[in-house]
């Protein structure tokens, strides 16, 4: 556990997670399943059936409200605090891999396992993810069902490639905009578009008006605030400038599907192809 | 040791518009993305709407603007402060009226307040900087030490609050934009934020220029610019109020930004002599002139990340306080 | 001619009386001294005369107006103020330190007018302190900056010059200076109210004499007659003895348990 714990390289940590318990899991799966991060848990309810799952985080709820509502209604929330560890009682535990160093000393005390999943980058990471989650609570045939569809919709998308690929970038400010290698990028390749903001180098820059003015992407994408709270970053994005150039151009996309890697960042991927194919046609180029 | 004046106070005011102007200049020439000058002017000259035109008028010349007015609010408050508070450490920050600021725009952002109506985050801004102030002035009224005290302990308590709002922030997003947004920063600024701030900075920099012959009195001490005909405590106000106004609206628009207060007033001396109302007009023209340059520099100093302006100002103020103490004991035995 | 009047004033600090019941009337040409021990209240006093302080009881007028109801910048037209050991908190030029007696006189901007400077070349003049113009106020001698602050406070030429301690850490000379120009001020018709520590200096410049002993005006007259033995030792609780002709006074005190006389005779 400690190993893993040390392991900030992430695929190290999937890997061992993914071999580990598989063996394990054929005897009876896990009863008491606790999840201590967002994504974790959005992936873990799509999996296991509510009667064994013993906790997600109080985030969870807003996120499954925006892909799958009532999902998550009922089940106990915690706030990741060594107390609710202890609350909960769980035998196995879902955690980000940056997670609390914390969590691998309170799950020896109670007695449960420590999956640690990695963030997701692109949809091979996904796949990898859904399988190491699936083995472990002992669902790897509902993984690979859930697998199968978002490769499903992914091949639609690639086999109907859009008449003109558009430029687009994920700006909501310019302090953080997702470059190369985001989640956000992967999802704006397969929906068949340019993301402008993939230059080589970071994975987020900042990407300011001047530059957004003079690149001249189709289309600004923005994270609404799908977790429900307000924030500067959509204040921001009010420049009056891109107010008035991008007026009818600015797309919203699910914030969670975006930052989790789920099955329905496939999904999003579809919506997003489906409102760049809507964008009106771009008036005479100044 | 002469201090009279070492040049004609109007050369100096001279001189000090011109750097000004060169600054601005600059700033409408340098920025991320490389346009040369000719394109630039020629992009300004032409009546269609078009991408030179566009960066100068709507990202460049606002942003400009925007960092005189600001800066040129810091400079003057400092002055002004100086030569009430008879302290050369003084600065709009001592007397809590930036993190009053601080906490109202925050509280607007993090309420979504600024989405019910525009106006809300430089309102809220300026409430807080009064509030602020007020409470300085209430607790601090008796005398210049007890103001210094007061304006510590209000200034601790904003930054308390400004923690609080940290932490309990709703998302992590968001705390990480607070965070960001504190640090300072003129990047995206428009129109609309010169539009929001200009009245409430132009109303506490008006009141804040007529306080030249208070502070010249103060010189003498308290008593004696008393028996000259000076009105202590309403000097008091009217220098929190002008304060509050011009710092207060200029925080709750670019976050905060530390140091000019401080820097400005302390680099006219050499110049202008140590007469408190002298130091005025020079101060608030260096203060703009060096918003201006910290500006330019964040834009012309490649980084991934945005490099911001609080960030820069604090990197080059934190050495200028080294140096003052330096300078201190070598003219102090 | 000018009249400062003072009457019944009391004023209390801490449930207890710094001033009480001070009555008193002086008029232009008249040099007051304003002894007692420390703590009698002299500064106290000065305060409320210079109308710096509301007195918790009674009112000081100035010319038949109450001084508490003046405007200030009437106010500050009239009278000069100069507290205890005067200081400038910046080192600005000695010429500036002058001038800023006058704004009482000046609008809220600008310089000082042309028809001013003629004033301030004057008054620096009146003060020897020409050569120190342009000299930082801040490294001044002690007898300089009492002439520079004594010249800001007569540059407005005010009816009435209120000082307290005047020759606090001079030297001889620079002491027997400002006593000169005090009473040369007074001989000119104006009207000066000094608190002094050294009583000797009292009786040979001042024309009249106040005392106060613990709050309490002890006497107010003329010096010659004011000044006698029994009243400094109500004051000061010390034997003194007074010897020489108007104008050589000297007051010498007598150790308690001396017996003795140390000190020498006129």
């Amino acid at each position: 556990m400690a190993l893993r714990r040390l392991a900030v390289g992430l695929s190290l940590a999937a890997l061992v997670g993914g071999t580990g318990p598989a063996a394990r899991a054929a005897e009876r799966p896990p009863q008491r399943i606790m999840s201590l991060n967002v994504c974790t848990d959005l992936i873990l309810l799509q999996l296991a059936p509510k009667d064994r799952i013993a906790s997600v985080t109080f985030l969870a709820p807003d996120g499954a409200k925006a892909l799958f509502p009532g999902l998550a209604d009922g089940i106990a929330l915690n706030h990741g605090s060594a107390e609710d560890i202890v609350r909960a009682r769980p035998d196995l535990i879902l955690d980000s891999a940056l997670g609390s160093p914390l969590t691998p000393t309170m799950a020896r005390r109670v007695g449960a396992r420590v999956v640690a999943v990695k963030n997701a980058d692109n949809f091979d990471d996904i796949r990898q993810i859904l399988r190491q989650v699936g083995a472990a609570v002992g669902e790897p045939a509902r993984a690979e069902a859930l697998i199968g569809r978002m490769d499903a919709a992914l091949a639609d998308l690639a086999a109907h490639p859009p008449a003109r690929r558009l430029r687009v970038v994920a700006w909501s400010g310019g302090s953080a905009v997702p470059g190369k290698g985001s989640l956000t990028d992967a999802i704006i390749t397969a929906a068949g578009a340019v993301n402008i903001a993939a230059r080589p180098g970071a994975a987020e820059s900042s990407f300011g008006v001047e530059e957004l003015l003079v690149a001249r992407p189709d289309a600004l994408l923005f994270g609404g605030a799908s977790l429900g709270q307000p924030s500067l970053l959509t204040d921001e994005g009010q420049h009056r400038v891109v107010r008035r150039l991008y007026a009818g151009r600015r797309i919203a996309y699910n914030d969670v599907a975006h930052t989790c890697g789920l099955p329905q960042s496939a999904d999003a991927a579809r919506d997003l192809r489906r409102a760049l194919d809507a964008l009106p046609e771009r008036r005479a180029a100044r | 040791m002469t201090s009279g004046s070492r040049m004609p106070g109007y050369i100096v005011t001279a001189l000090a518009f011109a750097a000004l102007v060169a600054a601005a200049i600059g700033s409408l020439f340098l920025g991320r993305v490389n346009i040369s000058p000719a394109e630039l002017w020629q992009g300004l000259l032409s009546p269609n709407a078009n991408l030179a035109g566009l960066v100068v008028t709507e990202l460049r010349l606002p942003r400009a603007i925007l960092a005189i007015l600001v800066g040129a609010s810091l400079g003057l408050s400092g002055a002004v402060l100086q030569g009430l508070l008879r302290n050369p450490l003084a600065e709009p920050g001592l007397l809590g009226v930036s993190n009053g600021a601080a906490v109202g725009a925050v509280i607007s952002i993090y309420f979504g307040l600024s989405h019910a109506f525009g106006l809300a985050t430089p309102l809220l801004g300026l409430a807080g900087a009064l509030a602020a102030g007020a409470l300085t002035f209430a607790f601090g009224r008796s005398s210049t030490l007890t103001l210094i005290l007061a304006g510590a302990a209000v200034s601790s308590l904003m930054s308390a609050f400004l923690a609080m709002a940290l932490n309990f922030a709703p998302s992590p997003y968001a705390a990480y934009e607070m965070s960001v947004w504190m640090l300072g920063s003129l990047a995206e600024r428009s129109w609309d934020h010169i539009f929001l701030a200009a009245p409430f900075i132009a109303a506490g920099l008006a009141i804040l220029s007529l306080m030249g012959r208070a502070v010249d009195a103060l010189a003498l001490g308290d008593v004696q610019a008393q028996s000259l005909g000076i009105h202590i405590d309403r000097t008091r106000i009217l220098a929190l109020l002008g304060v509050g106004l011009a710092v207060g609206a200029a925080t709750s628009v670019t976050g905060s930004v530390s140091f000019i207060g401080l820097v400005a007033p302390h680099l006219v001396r050499p110049f202008v002599g140590h007469q408190p109302s002298r130091i005025l007009l020079p101060s608030a023209l260096l203060g703009a002139t060096l918003l201006l340059l910290a500006d330019i520099g964040t834009r012309v100093i490649h980084t991934n990340t945005e490099l911001r302006l609080g960030v820069l100002t604090s990197l080059l103020g934190a050495p200028f306080f080294f140096w003052l103490i330096v300078r201190l004991r070598r003219l102090a035995p | 001619m000018t009249r400062l009047a003072a009457e019944h004033i009391t004023v209390r600090r801490g449930g207890r009386a710094i001033v009480s019941d001070v009555s008193f009337e002086a008029a232009g040409g008249g040099f007051v001294a304003l002894v007692g021990a420390n703590g009698a209240g002299k500064s106290t006093l000065l305060s409320v005369l210079a109308g710096l302080i509301k007195p918790d009881a009674g009112a000081a007028t100035l010319d038949g107006t109450l001084i508490a109801r003046m405007g200030r910048r009437e106010l500050a037209r009239r009278r000069a103020y100069l507290p205890q050991n005067p200081r400038a908190e910046w080192p600005i030029a000695v010429e500036r330190l002058v001038a800023l007696g006058l704004t009482p006189h000046l609008p809220v901007f600008g310089g000082l007018p042309g028809g001013l400077e003629p004033r301030l070349t004057e008054a620096l003049a009146a003060c020897d302190l020409a050569e120190q113009r342009q000299q930082a106020a801040t490294t001044l001698s002690g007898g300089e900056l009492g002439r520079a602050m004594l010249a800001r406070a007569l540059i407005g030429d005010p009816q009435v010059l209120i000082v307290d301690e005047p020759t606090a850490g001079l030297d001889p000379r620079h002491t027997l200076d400002s006593m000169q120009r005090l009473r040369a001020l007074a001989d000119r018709g104006k009207l000066v109210v000094a608190a002094l520590h050294d009583v000797t200096l009292a009786a040979r410049y001042s024309t009249h004499l106040m005392a106060l002993k613990e709050g309490r005006l002890e006497t107010f007259g003329p010096t010659a007659q004011a000044l006698t033995p029994d009243l400094l030792r109500r004051i000061f609780d010390v034997e003194a003895r007074i010897t020489g002709a108007a104008g050589a006074t000297l007051v010498d005190y007598v150790a308690p348990d001396a017996g003795a006389s140390t000190g020498r005779s006129a």
